[in-house]
């Protein structure tokens, strides 16, 4: 079996390029994708270490996790769908309304 | 022996009904909703919620005067844990529920005013209460797995309305940046949990705290609750994190302002104290990182920007957004304050204390901000002026809780925050003590800003007002008289949250 530290460092490229992406897109879409990187990198985390510590907790809740995953995503999209209506665009800086 | 068993089974299970109460009177509203969905009837719809989250919020009183979530021993009637413990019902989860609760009730009264003129009224109050249910499955997680889905079941209808008004654009920005940075800290906050159960291999909260005394890989531990505190942060609109609190308060319907900065706040300090003091004890925990230093910083630094922040402010609601960021500062004292030696009751329970005066009387402020949206007086510190000669029963009740909000004694505030005070005194943290000290006193300045436009200035010329919208009153007034019976009866208030906080 492989240690499990290598694991660990998959993961987090993982999510470091999930938080490149949101850092520098302004696409609303690509953002919605960096973030999914970022909780698969915590997916591969729990079933990793699921294997590693012989139970099933990890695995049960990387399960939730994905779900969530989706539900969030569908909110985004329909933010979104109401973000272009108003702006004619997904570019996360137009919407700039506010300042403080 | 059977019948023993299935009263017990019983027990048990109606130690959730507060929860399951939010919870089916959602389902209830799609159910009326689709039964005669042309209709569309603000009062039927807003009945069944109000009456849901009332009967929630009265179903929690009777449970803690009755003495539910107290150990048998100090003559309760036991902590019920659920699910293989991954849900407690403590005092704690019973205080925060009421919190939540009584909040959402007030929220809901006031928009059936509110959304008067406005379509998908079910789905509103519909997702309201799911929101208020997670916020409530919230306080009762004894597990980071149901932490999380708890936190995303608050999170996403929140999201959802704070977009409500479609075509305005403020509300629909104010949704993407509530969006954007709510999915970006759930994903450092699942991270985080990733990491904890990568180094413990555990995900219920005393199997977590089990595992860290046995000794375990401390860098990939502390690193992992770093994140979570950064997820905590994120939800109670604390630093590093506030940013998305000051513009979706101000772009979302008032009414929303109202249950975000009120009962989401509450949701992400209960989850804070039981992540907290269970999972991560900080005799225990301590060794991989001293989260009390952590959050003292995140205190001092959160008072300080929402309090000056607010200053500086022209308009009502936002500022009161940042002043909701100053109050989550004064809460955090509640964590920051636990240094070595300390009376945890003590202190845990004036943060308690202060988060259920606050649900009040912030709910109550943002709530004659709605007021005043129906109207449509404007959003500045001018538009204001002399809406006393007009109103005055609100404007009394917005000077109770402005007031109180700045700790004089004229609501609950002042005492809630004099009990932090005695917190920071008790536990030796002078620097805390003396950033509450400096920061209620710049607070009072922005706030008595706006009591001198209502009463003291002169109305703008036309200003006349000819609609009282029942509701909206209801709910303003109900919330003032609250906050000023807190100043008698804050002994009940502060004796529940430290014998809750001292379960913990």
């Amino acid at each position: 079996m492989m240690p499990a530290e290598y694991y660990l460092v998959l993961s987090a490229a993982v999510f470091c390029i999930g938080l490149f992406g949101i850092l520098t897109r302004e696409n609303a879409l690509i953002f919605l994708m960096s973030v999914e990187l970022m909780l698969n990198a915590a997916n591969i985390n729990l079933v990793a270490f699921s294997a590693q510590y012989g139970n099933l907790t990890g695995q049960v809740f990387s399960l939730f996790t994905m779900g969530l995953a989706a539900a969030e995503v569908a909110i985004g999209i329909g933010i979104i769908l109401v973000l272009y209506r108003n702006f004619s665009d997904v570019n996360v800086t137009d919407a700039t309304t506010m300042r403080w | 022996m059977t019948q023993l068993a299935l009263q017990m089974t019983q027990s048990s299970w109606t130690a959730l009904a507060p929860t399951l109460l939010l919870g089916l009177s959602a389902l209830a509203l799609l159910l009326v909703d689709s039964i005669s969905p042309e209709e569309s009837d603000s009062t039927l719809l807003a009945g069944v919620a109000g009456l849901g989250s009332l009967a929630a919020a009265v179903t929690t009183m009777v449970f803690l005067f009755g003495g539910r979530g107290l150990p048998t021993e100090q003559g309760g009637q036991g902590i019920v844990s659920l699910f293989g413990d991954q849900i407690v019902v403590d005092q704690m989860s019973l205080f925060f529920t009421f919190i939540v609760a009584s909040v959402v009730t007030l929220v809901v009264v006031a928009s059936s005013d509110y959304l008067r003129d406005h379509r998908y009224k079910a789905e509103y109050y519909t997702l309201v209460l799911l929101a208020s249910t997670g916020m409530s499955l919230l306080a009762s997680a004894n597990s980071l797995a149901i932490a999380f889905i708890s936190l995303e079941l608050a999170s996403l209808p929140s999201f959802a309305l704070v977009a409500f008004l479609k075509s305005n654009k403020g509300s629909v920005e104010a949704g993407l940046k509530y969006f954007l940075i709510g999915a970006l800290s759930s994903a450092v906050f699942a991270y985080g949990i990733s990491l904890v159960y990568a180094a413990t291999g555990a995900l219920q909260f005393d199997a977590v705290a089990t595992a860290i005394g046995e000794g375990v890989q401390t860098g990939v531990l502390g690193i992992g609750i770093l994140m979570i505190v950064g997820g905590v942060a994120y939800k109670t609109a604390s630093s590093p994190f506030h940013f998305w609190a000051p513009e979706a308060y101000e772009g979302a319907p008032a009414p929303i302002s109202a249950f975000l900065s009120s009962a989401s706040k509450a949701a992400g300090f209960v989850l804070a104290f039981r992540v907290f003091l269970t999972a991560f004890p900080v005799d225990v925990a301590g060794a991989a990182i001293d989260w009390v230093l952590v959050f003292q910083v995140l205190a001092i630094v959160t008072m300080f920007v929402g309090n000056f922040a607010a200053a500086t402010q022209e308009k009502v609601k936002r500022m009161l957004a940042y002043s909701s960021i100053g109050h989550a500062g004064y809460v955090l004292i509640g964590l920051a304050a636990l240094t070595g030696g300390v009376d945890q009751s003590q202190v845990l329970g004036a943060g308690m204390a202060h988060l259920l005066v606050y649900g009040f009387m912030n709910t109550g402020a943002f709530l004659f901000v709605a007021l005043a949206e129906y109207w449509g007086v404007g959003r500045t510190f001018e538009d204001y002026n002399g809406l006393a000669t007009q109103a005055p029963l609100a404007c009394a009740a917005m000077t109770v809780f402005l007031f109180s909000l700045a700790g004089l004694p004229i609501g609950g505030g002042f005492f809630s925050k004099f009990t932090l005070l005695m917190a920071t005194v008790n536990s030796g943290t002078w620097l805390l003590g003396a950033a509450l000290i400096i920061n209620s006193a710049l607070s009072l300045f922005y706030y008595t800003r706006v009591v001198k436009a209502m009463w003291i200035e002169d109305p703008a010329d036309g200003l006349e007002l000819d609609d009282y919208p029942v509701g909206l009153y209801t709910a303003v007034v109900a919330a003032g008289v609250v906050t000023f019976l807190l100043l008698p009866g804050f002994d009940v208030v502060i004796g529940f949250a430290e014998s809750a906080a001292s379960l913990v």
